[in-house]
């Protein structure tokens, strides 16, 4: 009796937690490999090992880091499988393009799709930071490396994409 | 970023505000340039379109089938792989005393090794923060606290360790390494108290290790599937001696 108590405790712990959480979880994939049923996938195998090591986390405050954290590593792990390859943006899989169909008007959809093109190391950490709201350390403590070189990762972002939006206006 | 730096530079601010718009410091120089204003209010409402353009609708949400949360569910196919052979048991059934003894014997051996290779690979996920690649080291004071002089002796020479916490498996205490391997991290754990009769491999979740006897203990190696463990082996082996 005592068990199943825990049993129902623990899945609405795990329940309750990928109702606040998928959403991110599914973004923050989609934008760590750029394509949709990649990132379902990915967070379909990170919500399994979220489960598996639940018990794990004994903060639910610190919840959203762990399941980011998870999902960061088994988008690594689907790429160490299958060796990524370079994106060219003309030449897209249906999922890949399903990214970038999403944005409500021109202008929008032309940022996204330099954000798109951005490399990964500068894309992440701006995701991390405009969309959930990491600031610069926690930034430096998920991805490994240190706050300065975050802090310059996001300054060439936002360059890039600044410049990218200022020759989209020339055109 | 520290926001109380007054003494920037156009370009030191600009660098400031570019990596984070939010950055507030600087506040007399922003006042007197109207330059570095204009670009801070870029930044801003650069950001502002970054964030509406990061925003996709997740699919309707579909959990996949979760298994049991039980110590064998925890891992994949391990102990069912490593089961004893339906003909151990029909012998175990068949003789009496003597085969009872020795084949009751066969099966506790198998279920140490079960429970400790279960236990092992259980383990990996407890502690995210150590499974990201860093090429930031630990101290030498975090390393001697995760591995206490009583228990073992670690140098460097393994590689680049940047994760030492003392944990607990099979309810004694373990020095839980992390060394950054060629595809990610590798997790190492000091294992002074289980002994083992032969190396035993740990097949996981996309990880791949094994555990080596060392004396009266062992130490388990796991990494990515694809991470060439032999390697470096032999060089953990050799950077770790026991106390006892």
């Amino acid at each position: 009796m005592n068990s199943s108590r825990t049993d129902a405790a623990r899945r609405q712990k795990f329940d309750r937690l990928v109702v606040v959480f998928h959403g991110d979880m599914y973004r923050y994939a989609a934008w760590l490999c750029r394509d949709k049923a990649i990132a379902e996938d990915v967070v379909q195998e990170a919500l399994l090992r979220a489960w598996k090591s639940l018990d794990a986390l004994r903060d639910e405050a610190a919840a959203k880091h762990w399941l980011l954290t998870i999902v960061r590593r088994e988008n690594a792990r689907h790429f160490e499988r299958r060796r990524l390859e370079t994106v060219d943006i003309d030449n897209l899989t249906a999922s890949q393009s399903a990214l970038l169909a999403e944005a409500p008007d021109e202008q929008l959809n032309e940022l996204r799709g330099a954000i798109y093109e951005l490399e990964d190391d500068y894309r992440e950490p701006l995701v991390l930071q405009v969309m959930m709201g990491y600031s610069t350390s926690e930034i430096a403590e998920l991805m490994g490396l240190k706050q300065g070189a975050v802090l310059t990762r996001l300054h060439r972002a936002r360059l890039k994409l600044k410049d990218s939006v200022a020759r989209d206006e020339q055109e | 970023m520290s926001a109380t730096n007054e003494m920037m530079n156009c370009d030191q601010y600009r660098q400031a505000v570019a990596a984070e718009p939010s950055f507030d410091g600087a506040a007399e120089h922003v006042s007197d340039c109207a330059e570095c204003r204009a670009f801070r209010d870029e930044m801003r409402a650069l950001d502002a379109d970054i964030a509406r353009a990061l925003q996709l609708d997740p699919p309707a949400l579909t959990l996949p089938e979760l298994p049991g949360i039980d110590a064998q569910d925890k891992v994949v196919s391990l102990a069912a792989r490593r089961s004893p052979p339906k003909a151990r048991w029909l012998a175990l059934a068949a003789s009496v005393m003597l085969a009872a003894v020795i084949g009751l014997r066969m099966f506790a051996v198998g279920v140490d090794n079960l429970s400790l290779a279960d236990a092992v690979l259980a383990h990996l996920d407890h502690d995210p923060a150590s499974l990201v690649a860093s090429a930031t080291p630990v101290s030498d004071e975090a390393l001697i606290k995760a591995v206490p002089g009583n228990l073992a002796h670690m140098d460097h020479s393994a590689g680049l360790i940047t994760y030492a916490q003392s944990c607990e498996i099979n309810g004694k205490t373990v020095p839980h390494l992390v060394i950054q391997g060629e595809v990610g991290p590798i997790t190492i754990l000091l294992m002074p108290e289980e002994k083992i009769a032969a190396a035993q491999t740990l097949d996981g979740d996309n990880v791949h290790g094994v555990i080596l006897p060392v004396g009266n203990g062992s130490i388990a190696i796991i990494g990515a599937r694809d991470e060439p463990l032999e390697r470096i082996e032999k060089s953990v082996l050799s950077s770790v001696a026991w106390s006892t």
